[in-house]
């Protein structure tokens, strides 16, 4: 019923996942006590897992703000207490306002640097063992031996490694976010120079 | 709260799921074990995903190259110190004094950098720029005052080029200069093969030429791509989103065929392994190629086409021979 594919991961590593510091400050913006932002957040990717086919969404950035606003409304809805605010929110609802524009598609896309910069984020243990398995693509096992760790050690290495890179490429509001304030400051930097160029 | 697990909880098993299928294929218990888990609450599906996502795109790590120091990219101590980035982002009508100048932007003595054949690597500049160079590529840089310099003698760079309109950044190549004060581009240069650029962010201005006054007006914005031999004049035109992506998915270590004869496929990896793929049938040399590839691998590369074609890969003498037919030769 749930469609892991690799071809599913890509479209979702592709289209979904940039747009999630976007997706996020959005939800942020209109937190309640009705739901928590990452529970919508996951629960919106579930019903992108659960699709039989994405290949009929044209505009999957517009898709993902319409699922995750459908999935406030179920909660709103079960909590039975719609406050006022939850109430205007949900008739200010406009997908159209959501969209990329193309240029900032292009900027967005260069990400070998944030992940050159992410890595050098991390911990040390965790750092060396994405390398060596990562940057230099020795297998889990041989990363343990030169590590002299166990592999199961090495695996809960790996796995916090990714942890470490959703929160980091995720992030644009939880507090302490360094990545975010990096994206914001890069992302001014190139909004500036464009309004110099008379844009 | 109520005792009912946290989002924070659920990405924890999630990337331990997905790190364990990085270390081996999952045991036919831990796949039942998965789908249990899948199956307890409506988050974790979704927290799945966005965790095999994640490691999908770290696999991308690879192009960073076996030199990829991340002390060049505010790694270990520089965690405590803000980035050159931060500094010019924060810091923009400061740049203006020379005494900021000189700190955070780093004049440079004329370096090279250079790949290998099948090397990939992205290489920081003094001032928070970076460049990409692709397989078997030569630059040289030198930072100026006035000038930020970089001159591609052959191959293929991708330059991110951060922005400081008192100190253009001018590239030059086959006898052209071309200069931005921001913007994300791509120049090929191969023997034998016309110029080849390609803006991707930001804008790109053609400020050199052969011959004189021909191309004086070319700009080049998002999008837009211009080929030139020696001495034409150079027409750009623009470029659809796909052949952009497309272009650049060298920067991963990928090449995507669509629709190419197996002979260019064969010699596309030429330019990335010392392994030939050599295919010695005209009629198979003919057939198109579609998918997508990891560059160093020319083997793997072998072993999915001669699967495409009903076809044998065999390795020999290093070099891979793709043959149709069952072994009668």
């Amino acid at each position: 019923m749930f469609n892991f594919s690799d071809e599913r991961t890509r479209w979702f590593m592709n289209h979904v996942l940039p747009h999630e510091p976007r997706l996020r400050a959005w939800l942020q913006g209109r937190r309640s006590a009705v739901f928590d932002v990452d529970d919508v957040i996951q629960e919106t990717y579930t019903i992108l897992a659960a699709r039989e086919t994405v290949e009929d969404i044209r505009n999957p950035r517009a898709y993902l703000f319409q699922v995750a606003h459908s999935i406030i409304v179920h909660h709103v809805r079960r909590a039975r207490i719609v406050s006022i605010r939850a109430a205007d929110d949900l008739e200010g609802f406009d997908p159209a306002d959501q969209a990329a524009s193309p240029e900032q598609t292009a900027i967005d896309r260069d990400e070998l640097q944030r992940l050159a910069e992410a890595i050098a984020a991390m911990p040390g243990r965790m750092r060396e063992a994405f390398i060596l398995r990562r940057v230099h693509d020795l297998p889990q096992q041989e990363v343990a031996r030169r590590m002299k760790l166990s592999e199961s050690t090495v695996e809960k290495h790996i796995g916090r490694s990714f942890k470490f890179l959703i929160q980091r490429f995720g992030d644009s509001g939880r507090p302490g976010s360094r990545a975010s304030r990096t994206v914001k400051a890069e992302t001014a930097v190139f909004d500036r120079a464009k309004n110099q160029r008379g844009h | 709260m109520i005792a009912r697990k946290t989002n924070e909880d659920i990405d924890d098993v999630a990337v331990a799921w997905v790190a364990r299928e990085d270390r081996a294929p999952l045991s036919e218990e831990d796949k039942q074990a998965l789908r249990v888990w899948l199956d307890g609450d409506p988050r974790r599906p979704g927290a799945y995903l966005r965790a095999k996502a994640v490691a999908m795109r770290t696999l991308s790590a690879r192009a960073l190259g076996a030199n990829y120091d991340p002390a060049g990219f505010g790694g270990a101590e520089g965690e405590q110190r803000p980035s050159r980035r931060r500094i010019m982002a924060w810091g923009g009508a400061a740049l203006a004094s020379a005494a900021v100048v000189g700190v955070a932007m780093g004049l440079q003595a004329p370096r090279a950098y250079a790949t290998a054949r099948g090397e990939i690597r992205l290489t920081p500049l003094a001032d928070g720029s970076t460049m990409m160079l692709n397989t078997q590529t030569l630059v040289r840089v030198k930072y100026d005052r006035d000038r930020r310099f970089a001159s591609l003698d052959e191959g293929e760079a991708y330059f991110t080029v951060l922005p400081d309109p008192a100190r253009p950044f001018v590239v030059e190549v086959a006898g052209r200069r071309f200069s931005t004060t921001s913007g994300a581009f791509r120049i090929r240069k191969l023997k034998g093969e016309p110029l080849d650029v390609l803006v991707h962010g930001g804008r790109l201005d053609l400020t050199s030429h052969a011959p004189p006054g021909a191309e004086r007006a070319v700009v080049l914005e998002a999008n837009m791509r211009l080929t030139a031999r020696d001495n034409t004049a150079a027409v750009p035109r623009r470029a659809s989103q796909d052949e952009v992506r497309r272009d650049l998915l060298w920067r991963e270590g990928q090449i995507a065929f669509e629709g190419e004869t197996l002979a260019q496929a064969a010699a596309s990896f030429a330019r990335y392994s010392d392994v030939r793929v050599v295919v010695p049938d005209p009629a198979l040399a003919r057939e198109p190629v579609v998918g997508l590839f990891a560059a160093n691998d020319p083997v793997g590369f072998g072993h999915a086409v001669a699967e495409m074609f009903g076809a044998t890969a065999e390795v020999r003498n290093g070099a891979v021979v793709l043959q149709r037919g069952s072994g009668e030769e």
